[in-house]
């Protein structure tokens, strides 16, 4: 039932993000550039809405939260590598697989290059765990723990900080493209 | 002179009230992940890259496969990660196809200078999807898993995630010239 729940979700969020223009490789470039910020004012209202949902809704019924581990030098040097290449290619590992079924071309490429950097970090993995991902490991923290708050409350206040940003933000800022130094 | 000094006010209001684009598909993104960690678990797609290595691996070289400790924590390809990426790909065909959005099939979009030619676009999409996969899986997750799914669930990880990918992205992106009529 999961599989097929799953199969659900995957067909309305690959369309929910081709209609937004994530799969749009010159938008990316866009929010990065901090011309269009409409994806990243998507981003953070979906985050904003999610959390006071699952937080509501965990007070009425079981709710299947997962929670990654917080070991900092992984997840910080993943990030900033990360952040490289959505620069340099202009799609993240879901959206390129919305722009192949879209019928992108370059979409596909990195969708390759994403099977390949997934085989290069199989291939690592034993030589940087020690090093990158089993130190500075806190465990599964949030930040109702880092704040010790009620779960509901920390989920509150990052609604209202995200949406008072998102609302106060401009979503278009510059002009021509020329004006980059 | 009432009518006149009524019904402008009401017309601004209503332009005022109308949500942008952002706003609707960002609601409804938000519905979807709650809805997903409701039925079965928060959304995430980077896990399927390696899940799909694991899948090749195991019928090419089963020895390695079942040597390799990270092969063997991704497990099985059968999960509903993969269903959901399966879905992405409908989505987003379904999506591209059913109008509303200006988009010509099979069309690249340049967004660097130096991408005067589609194999110059083709190589920066190949390489950027290698290190956008290998960073995920350092962090233990990508923009739906860390991002999304992660600062939903309150998770400093995603937090600390978004900080760092946001901060490499746009210094690269800075650092990059654009194409020229990019924006």
């Amino acid at each position: 039932m999961s599989l097929l729940y799953a199969l659900l979700v995957g067909v309305v969020m690959g369309a929910l993000l081709q209609r937004v223009g994530a799969s749009s490789p010159r938008m990316i470039l866009a929010s990065l550039r901090l011309r269009n910020l409409a994806i990243i004012k998507f981003m953070a209202t979906t985050i904003a809405v999610g959390s006071v949902l699952v937080y509501l809704m965990s007070l009425f019924m079981p709710m299947h939260f997962d929670i990654k581990p917080t070991y900092v030098l992984g997840v910080a040097i993943g990030g900033v590598i990360f952040g490289v290449g959505f620069a340099v290619a202009g799609y993240c590992p879901g959206p390129c697989v919305v722009g192949v079924g879209e019928g992108r071309r370059d979409a596909l490429m990195t969708v390759v290059g994403g099977i390949a950097g997934a085989l290069l970090f199989t291939l690592v993995y034993t030589l940087i765990e020690g090093s990158l991902i089993k130190p500075l490991n806190y465990g599964k923290i949030t930040l109702a723990d880092l704040l010790h708050v009620p779960a509901m409350a920390a989920a509150v206040g990052l609604a209202a900080v995200f949406l008072t940003g998102v609302t106060l933000m401009p979503t278009l800022r510059g002009k021509a493209p020329s004006a980059e130094p | 002179m009432t009518h006149a000094s009524t019904s402008v006010p009401i017309t601004t209001d209503r332009a005022a009230v109308s949500p942008p684009r952002w706003a609707v598909l960002g609601v409804l993104f938000g519905v979807l992940s709650a809805a997903a960690i409701a039925l079965y678990g928060p959304i995430g797609v980077s896990g399927t890259y390696p899940r799909f290595i694991g899948a090749i691996l195991r019928r090419l070289t089963p020895d390695y496969a079942a040597s390799n400790p990270y092969l063997v924590k991704m497990g099985s390809l059968i999960t509903p990660e993969t269903m959901l990426v399966v879905g992405l790909l409908i989505g987003g065909f379904l999506a591209s196809r059913l109008g509303g959005m200006p988009y010509k099939a099979g069309a690249v979009e340049m967004v660097h200078a130096e991408e005067t030619t589609n194999g110059k676009r083709y190589f920066n999409a190949f390489l950027g999807g290698l290190l956008i996969v290998f960073g995920a899986r350092l962090a233990g997750g990508c923009t739906s898993g860390h991002i999304i799914s992660g600062i939903t669930q309150l998770s400093v990880s995603g937090l600390l995630f978004a900080a760092a990918v946001f901060g490499g992205g746009m210094l690269t992106a800075r650092l990059i010239k654009p194409a020229v009529g990019g924006r």
